[in-house]
């Protein structure tokens, strides 16, 4: 295994030595090398605490699983209420993040739906301002029509080709521009999308876990009927030794009496 | 120990994402710890081929930016920064702290950061008040590519031009060598071994030597030794031999059509870092990752491409297969009898087959992307001809001419401008000796197609000056076709053609020949005069020839300067599978280069020494 190299000692040693050269006397220096050491302790946001409330209780939701593991799956230490039991304590959690999701992907849907908007009247302030533009233009064109009577031909025809190559560059960073806004709605509306698709897999998550409920109930039901089936064949085979000795007993019975009378 | 680069380099990432502190024994980052990474381009080029998003998200980071992105301030977490210790990204990195975008900054640099740089990121952090956002600086010495497990790049570009412009300065060659030692040192400090050394006399390969050598030195003496691991007195069968070649030990390989799967997707779709990009079905472009997870890739890389096709419509009728038979036992045929056993029967099938239902999934999108890009490179090489091209090169490296109509008629016929100056190359360095009458044909026919010929005048000249470029070409040569040319007289020319065309299947890369040598230790006059280097004996002993240093060695790195490509890979790799017993050869380059890349460097020398159109401006066209 290859090594990385610490060079934190190193960094230390050139920040005493540039601070030095800076003029910090000992006991600024004492103090800026004290807070490599004691590192000030951050101030979480209430966000990141909510957020690691919410992590602590899904590692005690993990830490519960693992304990009830083997009570779970083995068919002698507990009962189907018991199991039941840690069923309904798992899935209660699972349903409160499954619902916390789905609003969460509401309220970005709300966002989103907002950006788009946003995005729509940006397109009439270009628009806006492509007249301007256009306007600009007009004015330069007439500005330029007096000095053609005093300046000379080389120059005229010198201006003329600025004149064209500014008029160029400005429609072609125009249409950039264009293109660069037409990109960033769709780009918003993929990201919608995306969001849209996400929570449409939940959904169908969902969906495939209650087909797999079903499918195993239908295995279960499955096996039922072949126990059925087994045992009816085994009576059919009792019963026709029961009819067997009927008869028998009928006949000899018959015999009998005639034999007597 | 077995010298796999690929993972060592993963792991060091994987430790480096985990703050370098050790993994756990799930081999993930502690969860309670999120972080943010943040890389520049050079080291999103290390990243790519080993870390995937999802990988990312195993070890806790949660957000990943380039550093020259505008960033927002995330004030709770800390920022893992992998950067090359150059000016720029330092004074970023002192914007990043004096804005406190994160909590705490963890930087690693890809190699050794110099004391002045680390200077002037100390005195920018303590100007702006921000010394103590810095919480630990390492070296990771992981400045270079990991492609596949025994094939890493540099990444250096564009190192042949460098090294042969007739107007560089010793200054420039110097600080080329430097950059070449320190991307070799970084491989080196991965795999955590001391290798022995050996090149050939002369030329940037020695030059790498020797400065590599010394740097290896410096740090054995030093403390904090990267190498401690290995020990003082390991034996010669556990270290490994360093070969270092230069681009012009074998230029034809660099410029050569090859025809195996690896090597044409390379060149001809280019591939770059374990990517391709081609063009789909319904004519949108799709991106495929071809790496070691891809296990057609890496079973099939080094067929040719005839039989690469053969196997994908074998793997194909396997898959169709499996899918029938899945179908069959699961299926509606049972479904008429109601039977209690078929129907416990039954259900074990679907349940078989809801569990194989992954895998085949899995198989068919492999299949699909194999059969994608072998549809495009059969595309493109029927318009360019490529087989052809192929087989002709090889005829003349083996043979060492060719028949003057089919010279021009090639040159005349199909292919690109790139294709046909390829073409002319190898023929002016197959050669003999310069027939200039047949050169000027040449040339002349190139000029009608429209190619630059600088690259081509620059090869000629080169080849005029310098005699070994062309011994090391003759000496590549097989002695079974000087047996068989002795054995068959011209006058059954066709018959020994035919065994030719059997035998050039076999012909082994100048190389992979002096690689084999290198590590036999077998007594050959080619190898024997070359340097060698051992960072660990005393210096005061480098006269003596002890037969430790030339012993048969179990692992080899070779290095080739001036860019390689995919056809010495899959030759060494070869070269490895056919030892007994194996051996284990780890190839790496400056820069992984088509022959289109190659012949691009070779023209703009030639422009550079005055050869070639003078006053056309116009590149040649693909």
């Amino acid at each position: 295994m290859g090594k990385a190299r610490d060079r934190t000692e190193d960094f230390k040693d050139a920040v005493r030595h540039t601070a030095r050269s800076l003029g910090y006397d000992e006991a600024k220096l004492a103090s800026v090398m004290a807070s490599f050491i004691i590192h000030k302790p951050p101030q979480k946001s209430p966000f990141s605490k909510a957020a690691l409330k919410t992590l602590e209780s899904i590692g005690e939701l993990d830490q519960f699983l693992l304990k009830h593991r083997k009570d779970y799956t083995d068919l002698h230490r507990t009962t189907e209420k018991e199991r039941d039991s840690i069923e309904h304590e798992v899935l209660i959690l699972s349903e409160r993040l499954h619902s916390v999701t789905a609003q969460f992907d509401q309220l970005r849907a709300v966002r989103f739906q907002d950006a788009i908007n946003k995005a729509i009247p940006r397109r009439k302030l270009n628009r806006v301002a492509r007249n301007d533009s256009a306007e600009t233009s007009k004015s330069s064109d007439m500005e330029l029509r007096e000095p053609e009577e005093l300046r000379a031909e080389p120059l005229r025809v010198q201006q003329q080709l600025l004149d064209d190559e500014t008029r160029a560059l400005q429609v072609e960073l125009t249409s950039l521009l264009d293109t660069v806004q037409e990109t960033e709605t769709k780009m918003v509306e993929m990201s919608a999308l995306n969001h849209l698709m996400s929570t449409h897999v939940l959904h169908q998550a969902q969906q495939i876990e209650h087909l797999y409920d079903q499918a195993v109930e239908a295995t279960n039901n499955v096996e039922l009927g072949n126990k059925e089936l087994s045992q009816a064949i085994q009576r059919n085979s009792s019963s026709r030794t029961f009819l067997l000795l009927f008869l028998f007993v009928l006949t000899f019975s018959i015999l009998f009496l005639d034999w007597y009378s | 120990m077995s010298l796999n680069l690929r993972q060592k380099q993963t792991e060091c990432i994987a430790r480096m994402l985990n703050l370098n502190q050790p993994l756990n024994a799930a081999g993930t980052a502690n969860e309670d710890v999120y972080k943010i990474l943040i890389y520049d381009k050079f080291c999103q080029n290390i990243l790519s081929p080993l870390i995937h998003v999802k990988d990312l998200r195993k070890h806790g980071v949660t957000l990943y930016f380039l550093i020259d992105k505008d960033r927002k301030p995330v004030h709770d977490v800390p920022a893992v920064y992998f950067v090359q210790p150059n000016v720029s990204n330092v004074q970023r990195i002192v914007s990043d702290a004096s804005k406190s975008l994160y909590q705490s900054l963890h930087l690693n640099f890809s190699t050794s950061i110099p004391r002045p740089l680390l200077e002037d990121l100390a005195a920018g952090t303590l100007n702006s008040d921000s010394i103590q956002r810095v919480s630990k600086v390492h070296d990771q010495y992981l400045e270079f590519v990991t492609l596949e497990d025994n094939l890493f790049s540099l990444a250096h570009k564009p190192c042949y031009v460098q090294l042969n412009d007739p107007s560089a300065g010793d200054k420039e060659i110097e600080e080329l060598v430097e950059k070449i030692v320190g991307g070799l040192f970084c491989v080196l400090a991965t795999l955590a071994v001391v290798p022995v050394i050996r090149c050939p006399r002369g030329g940037p390969a020695e030059m790498v030597a020797s400065a590599l050598d010394q740097r290896i030195r410096d740090h054995l003496l030093s403390k904090n030794n990267l190498f401690t691991e290995g020990g003082n007195f390991v034996s010669s069968f556990q270290r490994p031999v360093l070969c270092i070649f230069d681009r012009n030990f074998e230029l034809p390989v660099a410029i050569q059509h090859d025809f195996r799967y690896r090597p044409l997707v390379h060149d001809v779709l280019g591939l770059r870092l374990n990517r391709l990009s081609v063009q789909g079905e319904k004519g949108g472009m799709r991106s495929y990752e071809l790496d070691s997870a891809d296990s057609f890739w890496v079973a099939n890389g080094s067929l040719e491409f005839p039989e690469v096709a053969v196997e994908i419509e074998t793997q194909l009728n396997k898959y169709k297969k499996d899918v029938d038979e899945v179908n069959k036992r699961t299926g509606g045929t049972h479904g008429a009898e109601f039977d209690g056993t078929d129907l416990i029967g039954n259900t074990k099938h679907l349940m078989n087959a809801v569990n194989s239902l992954p895998e085949l999934t899995e198989r068919k999108q492999v299949i699909d992307k194999h059969t994608n890009i072998a549809t495009v490179l059969l595309g493109e090489i029927k318009e360019r001809s490529l087989d052809s091209y192929a087989k002709k090169e090889n005829d003349m490296m083996v043979r060492g001419g060719i028949e003057r109509g089919d010279l021009l008629g090639v040159l005349r016929g199909k292919g690109t401008k790139m294709d046909k100056l390829r073409f002319a190359i190898i023929y002016l360095i197959s050669s003999e000796t310069i027939n200039l009458s047949e050169v000027e044909a040449v040339e002349a026919a190139l000029r009608e197609s429209e190619v630059d010929t600088a690259a081509f005048q620059y090869v000629k000249k080169i080849k005029s000056l310098n005699v070994s470029l062309a011994s090391a070409n003759s000496a590549s040569r097989s002695n079974i076709v000087d047996w068989a040319e002795k054995l068959y007289g011209q006058s059954i020319s066709a018959v020994t053609a035919g065994v030719k065309n059997l035998l050039s299947n076999d012909r082994q890369l100048a190389l992979a020949r002096t690689v084999e040598a290198l590590i036999e230790g077998r007594t050959n006059p080619e190898t024997d005069v070359y340097l060698s280097f051992d960072p660990r004996a005393p210096k005061s002993g480098s006269g003596a020839s002890s037969s430790h240093l030339k012993g048969p060695f179990k692992e080899a790195i070779v290095f080739m300067i001036g860019g390689g490509n995919y056809v010495e890979y899959c030759s060494l790799q070869e070269l490895a599978q056919h030892q007994q017993p194996a051996k284990h050869i780890i190839y790496g380059t400056t820069e992984m280069l088509t022959g289109v890349d190659f012949v691009e460097q070779l023209t703009l020398l030639g422009q550079k020494m005055g050869l070639g159109n003078v006053g056309s401006s116009s590149t040649p066209a693909q």
